[in-house]
């Protein structure tokens, strides 16, 4: 019952962050409005026992891609600045049935009973950190061994790039 | 009781007020520690020691007219203040106060604590850019930059912790330091492999006073430079909330500081329940964050990012590295 209102209660606030996230005019204000939006995902993900995808969802599109976005429209727009543009009717339309085509079929996939659906919730429902560690470093045919160590070098190559690059213009500004 | 409506209502009030009643004291606590260390008698007239100070503030403060100035952006000059306290609020919801006061035990709560530190700056960002001033929003950009070279050195020496506790559950990395103060993460006397974890310590408490936005290090503020950054413009509660949120993550991180490397709510010797000597050493830490704060100088902002990536990165990687061969080795 607590749970059924606290899960309408997010999900009446994801679909009017949303909206408000493509309807906005100023560029700033949308960006917020989806940051809302993804916080009212990570806590439904939270409510689903799903709490390693919900903190990735705040660390990464939260704190690290929101971050930038923010930053590159500070940049490039000026304060309260308004992009309004006039949408033909024709366009219009055409947007409408697109989204009508996609709400039909996602309710004609999601309305009938099926077995591999129910099965892959069933499996994925409580997945705690241990878990995702083993299958990170497995060798086997389901483990992403090569990846993971792929990507850790790459962070690492691009930590100690950024440090080499702020050594040297610390040199060349002692020489000068 | 555990699935009771109750307890979420009751933690909820209890962090409402436990935020509150800090946010408004240490205000105090600062002001008197500043005035000591100066040769001042600090705030004395409202009450015993001036100890009423901060309800004549958070009144004087209240009744102010909140003034938005023409030119600036104004949902958002609105929303900041507010955005400021969420963060450590929420944070709040995983910390073990002691062994049994805990809102939630989540598995991965030391992720969700620095995932919401990462979007503490936000709030700052907003407000120095929504007022539309020069001096708010160069301290807005210097927020961010600052925030996002602290937080490396900082999650490196926490993966070093969470290497050799063998879990992110806070409740977890506290009980693994429990009983006398050589099983303290700072000392960690009993294996003898890793007695410099008090390198890990310094690094981590200078990280979490940068994170603060604290003098030494409180570039968004430099009274000297900008005015006071991204405050410039608030007057009234608008101020009044910042500074709250800024108190709330001074207290947050001492709380982080004591479960990571001082033994959570562990008495060293095995007296007094938990509870108090979880509060001890926090008021402990904060009293030393306030100590530093009005003893050191402000720093430069190019000074401040080459500390954080010429010096605490890389030793914060070798901190990692050895700590890793020894984990292996023995």
């Amino acid at each position: 019952m607590m749970s059924d209102l606290l899960f309408y209660g997010l999900v009446t606030t994801l679909v009017l962050l949303s909206l408000l996230a493509v309807s906005l005019p100023n560029l700033l204000h949308g960006a917020i409005a989806l940051i809302g939006s993804f916080f009212a995902t990570a806590a439904l993900y939270i409510m689903l026992q799903l709490e390693f995808v919900a903190l990735s969802q705040i660390m990464l599109y939260i704190g690290g891609i929101i971050i930038f976005m923010l930053i590159i429209i500070l940049l490039t727009s000026g304060l309260g600045q308004e992009n309004r543009y006039m949408v033909k009717g024709r366009r219009r339309a055409a947007g409408a049935g697109v989204s009508a085509l996609l709400l039909i079929g996602l309710l004609l996939t999601i309305s009938q009973p099926s077995e591999t659906l129910q099965k892959a919730t069933l499996r994925a429902a409580p997945v705690t950190m241990d878990d995702i560690g083993f299958r990170l470093m497995a060798t086997n045919k389901n483990g992403f061994i090569i990846p993971f160590e792929i990507i850790s070098i790459l962070l690492l190559v691009a930590l100690v790039g950024a440090v080499v690059i702020a050594r040297r213009d610390n040199g060349q500004e002692q020489e000068s | 009781m555990d699935t009771s409506i109750w307890r979420p209502i009751l933690y909820l009030i209890g962090f409402m007020a436990f935020a509150g009643v800090n946010a408004a004291w240490l205000g105090w606590a600062e002001r008197k520690g500043a005035a000591h260390i100066q040769r001042r008698n600090g705030p004395k007239e409202v009450g015993p020691f001036g100890l009423w100070q901060p309800l004549a503030d958070g009144i004087k403060l209240m009744t102010k007219q909140l003034l938005i100035p023409s030119g600036t952006d104004d949902i958002l000059f609105r929303i900041a203040p507010i955005l400021a306290m969420i963060p450590a609020l929420t944070s709040m919801v995983v910390i073990p106060f002691s062994g049994n006061i805990q809102a939630r035990s989540i598995d991965m709560s030391v992720l969700l604590i620095f995932a919401l530190a990462s979007i503490g700056m936000f709030a700052i960002l907003l407000g120095g850019w929504a007022s539309g001033n020069k001096y708010a929003v160069i301290s807005a950009a210097r927020v961010v930059s600052q925030s996002i070279a602290y937080e490396i050195p900082m999650l490196i020496t926490v993966i070093t912790i969470v290497m050799i506790t063998g879990s992110t559950n806070l409740q977890d990395i506290a009980l693994a330091q429990q009983g006398g103060f050589w099983h303290w993460n700072i000392f960690r006397l009993e294996g003898g492999h890793f007695v410099y974890m008090w390198i890990a310590f310094l690094i981590y408490f200078i990280c979490s006073v940068a994170e603060t936005n604290r003098a030494p290090f409180d570039m968004a503020e430099a009274e000297s430079e900008l005015v006071a950054g991204y405050m410039t413009e608030y007057g009234s509660m608008g101020f009044g909330l910042f500074m709250m949120g800024e108190y709330l993550n001074i207290v947050v991180g001492a709380c982080m500081t004591t479960i990571l490397f001082l033994g959570g709510w562990g008495s060293p010797f095995g007296f007094l329940p938990g509870i108090w000597w979880f509060l001890i050493k926090i008021y402990i830490l904060i009293f030393t964050i306030i100590w530093i704060r009005w003893t050191y100088p402000r720093t430069q902002i190019y000074k401040l990012l080459n500390l954080s990536w010429k010096i605490l990165i890389p030793f914060s990687l070798v901190n990692l590295l050895v700590t890793a061969a020894f984990i292996k080795v023995f």
